[in-house]
């Protein structure tokens, strides 16, 4: 079945002219027909519009245009980017009827390639969280065990490429919202480089943090996606400015010579023996095929969940402030002045995830606590920061896990928010250091749920990524394999 | 572990959330927990400026776009709109 | 017993600046406006949007930095202030907390006809953005927002509490407003708003040290307004204290309608803000070439000026006032006294027949035709008695509205001044038989009628007699 091929097969099939992009399209939109009742991806499905788009990029190839790799190649988009007059409701009661009146330049920058959009995907209420269980409207489930999470927040993103009903996704991560549930649905998943995606458009969790990513089942695809979002946008000033190659071309050079380093300080944190085995034996095979590892230390790792918690909900405390009932989204009714229409409308659009971690931000910022709080949160980012870097002299790449266990059940940890936040105990450091990493499959755990490799790499470094883990890629026969859902 | 310092109510006030007795309570114990997570954290010395002049920003030219966007858009997901403008309730100064 | 006391007045003035766009969107700059016409998803703090700051911003506010004397941090960063309002769409202000671009500078005000200045020392000065208007209207049950003012570009200009008196305060005000003027980087439109002030008032018994408790004033809308409002706030103050109250640190609202003011917060309820350094924008560096750049273009501010007309030009204070108010005519000013015009003249021509003729006529001095060179042409024309000051007046005209030279308005129109003295004795002795009154109330030692009697030849030679020579006819004939 079409939806079952990886974007890079299905682009060279619409270029030679096997198949048309609204075969294509109709494809995931039928697959998502089939199977979204299980797995709960997708929060709105843009069937009428994504045809149209694909019957465009079908007419425009007719008539002998040169369109890009990713025209007609569906790519679903996490509810959090706005897409101008579709809903993008951030998965809360908040935005329920949101349709942003821009889009994200993500988006122009797919449209501009002729990708075609089938919809919107759920997530954790503003993306907060590492199960998609904070979502406001609907439960995701893995589409390997439909008892278990997807992992989160990019957890409708992660699920709906895993189960076959998106080609492509993209995700954002601001702690680990896209390698942890790539990581638990088994497929592979890009924490750019801060500033190497435009955030214009994304509505912010923790703008220093935020990070908008690829999502797909195989690296060559994260590649050509990343090869589209990436690159300097004027209107995010927190945009860098550079060139970037193509990431397609850079596979395919081999390992030989790859310093990997492996921080012991990853090897605990309640990490489980079968994960740490499946990515030490990943390593194991990259230094078999010429790589060199070694152990390193990065020793303020314990510190840096405490640092993503403190940063993270310090900037959500305010970015979040906006959602007040008045310009847009929810409004509590038949209030009693404004101060009661502020209160009610917050309190009753927001979840409860969403609450705490504004009140914990308001009170890190407030008067008398900022210095033991964000203060404190600012110098152990900069120290996390100064250990990679250090790191960085003696190896190329860094392997650790991605995710401390397999994916959990659904409602295992709801109530217990500390628990849930170590599940992203292995990827905040990442955010933290403004570094690129990617998660990849490597095994599976005696549950038989996905376990993930993640490779950082220093700033701007996602060509030697790729590489790598495409080399691991065709090493293990391809990670494209979407499991049987039910 | 110091439970006193967070006056959840005043917190909620300044977030503008209304919170019942029984939320304040679980929200009090749970950012509590959170907060230890950080007071166990050892001192850090050291300068947080908040200025990176390595990686400084490029500043935009003055110069006028008109924007994209219609104020029929602007104000086509507000609540409540009369006269161009959006409606709040009466303020009085 | 009334005590003395010692009136403390601080200022924060907020400056729009007159740059294009906006500060962190490509939105005009404008005032008015059809309501949220001029707006866009930045500017209304739609969700995922992002400001990128505008670099003029910071540039305007280093000129009025540097025009102050202040510390230039060219490396520097911008901070969110949060708090809930309807006018404020992103519920935080992008303004500058702990590192504001100007710090560290001061202000000489005059004070008095005699020239006397004092240093008013001025905190800092950082940018911000503006918020938007509320518009209450009884056709509506509730609060209307226009999102147009959204993101105009501010500086806030913020002195210690140096002032002693309202007098003091107005002048420092009006000194303000004059440089922001000359650096022409804000319009000061007082009746747009594009200027407004809070005023920090506190009162302490003559010779004692320490401050006493502080009022802060908002809605002061002009300067005008902030003489009242810190006259009545320090007589409020002053009163509590002496009927054995205190003074309650607290933030008032001025209305000056009916010239109160009224408690708007207590300090209890004063609003935590919690600032903390913005996120989406990066560190502001300003090359220290360009700093210099901008130094390098700071014109001769209006209080240095001032201070030169009243002490080289010996111009009494209302004349230097008159010449500083505009910057043009100030500059026309020092060109005309180059040429060697005598400073008084010059003054007395640009503030008395030049400002008239360009009320009447609604114009700039920029958009006539007078130059210094043509002024002082026609200044040294009266000195030398080749006219009169009565044709004085027509020639101004002719040389700021035409193309003719002074000296083709003198042969044109004839205005040349006759100095013959045989000439002049025949227009004398007619004048003086058709005043036969006039003559005898001279001769019985009514001396002062002579002036009349001058008056009365220059009529008969249509203004061109030498008043001089006709003076000492008269004198002579009369005698």
């Amino acid at each position: 079945m079409l939806y079952q091929k990886s974007a890079t097969e299905l682009s060279a099939m619409m270029a030679k002219g096997e198949i048309s992009a609204v075969e294509l399209t109709q494809s995931v939109l039928d697959r998502i027909g089939e199977t979204d009742d299980k797995v709960g991806a997708y929060l709105t499905v843009c069937s009428e519009s994504a045809l149209a788009q694909a019957a465009d990029i079908d007419a425009r190839r007719a008539k002998g245009e040169t369109l890009s790799p990713m025209a007609g190649i569906p790519v679903s988009i996490k509810d959090n980017i706005c897409t101008k007059g579709v809903l993008t409701t951030c998965a809360s009661k908040m935005l329920y009827n949101f349709k942003p009146p821009y889009s994200a330049t993500v988006i122009e920058r797919l449209e501009a390639a002729g990708a075609v959009m089938p919809g919107k995907l759920n997530l954790d209420e503003f993306a907060m969280g590492s199960s998609c269980e904070n979502s406001a409207f609907r439960i995701t489930h893995n589409p390997h065990d439909l008892t278990r999470v997807p992992g989160g927040s990019s957890g409708g993103s992660a699920a709906a490429v895993a189960s076959g009903e998106a080609v492509m996704a993209l995700g954002s991560d601001t702690g680990g919202s896209i390698r942890q549930p790539a990581s638990c649905c088994g497929i592979v998943g890009l924490k750019p480089t801060y500033g190497s995606v435009s955030r214009y458009g994304l509505v912010a969790f923790a703008s220093s943090l935020d990070q908008i990513g690829p999502m797909t089942r195989t690296v060559a695809d994260c590649a050509l996606l990343y090869n589209t979002i990436c690159g300097h946008d004027p209107r995010d000033a927190t945009s860098a400015y550079r060139e970037y190659p193509d990431f397609t071309r850079c596979m395919g050079k081999g390992v030989k010579g790859l310093r990997i380093g492996v921080p012991k300080e990853y090897f605990g944190l309640g990490v489980t023996e079968e994960v740490q085995k499946a990515v030490l034996d990943a390593v194991d095979a990259l230094v078999r095929e010429g790589a060199t590892v070694k152990e390193i230390s990065l020793p303020s790792t314990d510190t840096a969940l405490a640092a993503y918690y403190i940063i993270s909900s310090a900037e959500a405390s305010s970015n979040l402030a906006r959602f007040d009932g008045v310009k847009y989204g929810y409004r509590a009714k038949e209030t009693d002045g404004l101060i009661d229409l502020y209160e009610r409308s917050r309190s009753e659009g927001f979840g409860d995830e969403v609450k705490r971690r504004i009140m914990l931000g308001t009170f890190m910022l407030s008067s008398g606590f900022f210095d033991a709080y964000y203060k404190r949160g600012k110098l152990l980012q900069q120290r996390i920061g100064a250990e990679f870097a250090e790191a960085f002299e003696g190896c190329d790449l860094i392997a650790t896990p991605t995710s401390p266990c397999t994916a959990f059940k659904i409602g295992e940890n709801v109530g217990d928010p500390l628990k849930m936040y170590a599940a992203d105990i292995c990827t905040v450091t990442v955010n933290i250091a403004s570094l690129p990493a990617i998660s990849i499959p490597c095994g599976t755990g005696a549950d038989g749920m996905p376990i993930g490799l993640q490779l950082i790499g220093p700033r701007f470094s996602e060509a030697s990524l790729f590489n790598a883990a495409a080399h691991y890629e065709s090493l293990v026969g391809g990670f494209n394999k979407i499991p049987a859902i039910g | 572990m110091n439970e006193s310092k967070i006056d959840i109510n005043h917190i909620a006030k300044l977030a503008r959330l209304k919170l019942d007795e029984q939320q304040a309570e679980k929200f009090a114990r749970q950012i509590t927990d959170i907060l230890g997570m950080v007071d166990k954290l050892p001192e850090i010395e050291g300068t947080a400026s908040g200025l990176d002049p390595e990686n400084p920003m490029r500043l935009r030219p003055d110069v006028v776009v008109p924007s994209a966007t219609t104020r029929e858009e602007i104000l086509s997901n507000a609540p409540q709109v009369e006269a161009g403008c959006v409606v709040v309730p009466r303020i009085v100064e | 017993m009334k005590k003395d006391y010692e009136v403390i007045i601080g200022l924060e003035v907020h400056a729009e600046l007159n740059t294009k766009s906006k500060i962190f969107c490509t939105c005009k700059n404008a005032f008015g406006g059809e309501v949220n016409a001029n707006c866009c998803p930045v500017c209304t703090g739609m969700p995922g949007s992002l400001p990128v700051l505008n670099e003029q911003v910071v540039y305007s506010c280093i000129r009025m930095g540097q025009a102050l004397g202040c510390t230039i941090h060219n490396v520097c960063k911008q901070d969110r202030k949060n708090y809930f309002y309807p006018d404020l769409p992103k519920a935080y202000q992008i303004s500058q907390f702990d590192v504001p671009l100007c710090e560290n500078g001061s202000l000489e005000v005059i004070l008095d006809d005699e020239g006397h200045t004092k240093r008013i020392g001025v905190t800092r000065i950082h940018i911000e953005e503006d918020a938007g208007k509320l518009i209450h209207d009884d056709n509506f049950s509730g609060s209307l927002v226009d999102f147009n003012r959204c993101g105009v570009p501010l500086i806030e200009i913020v002195s210690e509490p140096d002032m002693r008196s309202s007098a003091e305060a107005k002048a420092y005000l009006e000194t303000i407003k004059s440089i922001l003027q000359y650096l022409d980087i804000s319009d000061c439109k007082m009746q747009e708003g594009s200027i407004r002030c809070d005023v920090n008032v506190s009162v302490r018994p003559a010779g004692q040290k320490e401050f006493g408790t502080r009022v802060e004033m908002k809605n002061v809308n002009s300067f005008s307004a902030a003489v009242r409002a810190i006259d009545y706030e320090a007589a409020r103050q002053i009163e509590l204290l002496e009927d054995g109250g205190h003074v309650v640190q607290e933030t008032r609202k001025w209305n000056d309608a009916i010239g109160e003011n009224m408690v708007l917060r207590s300090k209890e309820d004063a609003q935590d803000y919690r600032y903390f350094p913005e996120p989406d924008l990066l560190t502001i560096v300003v090359p220290q070439e360009k700093v210099d750049e901008l130094r390098a273009m700071q014109p001769e501010l209006p209080n240095e000026r001032c201070k030169r007309y009243l002490f080289e030009n010996k111009l009494p204070r209302f004349d230097a006032n008159l010449l500083v108010e505009n910057r043009d005519r100030g500059d026309l000013f020092d060109a005309t006294v180059a040429l060697g015009a005598p400073s008084k003249a010059a003054a007395n021509w640009l503030n008395g027949d030049v400002a008239r003729l360009l009320a009447e006529r609604g114009v700039t001095l920029a958009e006539t035709r007078l130059t210094a060179a043509g002024l002082a042409e026609m200044i040294a024309a009266i000195e030398k008695k080749t006219i009169s000051n009565t044709a004085g007046k027509t020639v101004i005209e002719e040389i700021m509205f035409t193309d003719r030279t002074v000296e083709q308005v003198i042969a044109e129109k004839g205005l040349a001044q006759v100095s013959d003295a045989g000439a002049l004795r025949g227009v004398v002795e007619e004048v003086l038989a058709n005043n036969e009154k006039a003559v005898g109330e001279y001769k019985a030692g009514k001396t002062n009628v002579l002036g009349f009697l001058v008056g009365q030849c220059m009529r008969a030679t249509k203004g061109k007699g030498n008043p001089e020579l006709l003076r000492g006819l008269l004198e002579e004939l009369l005698g």
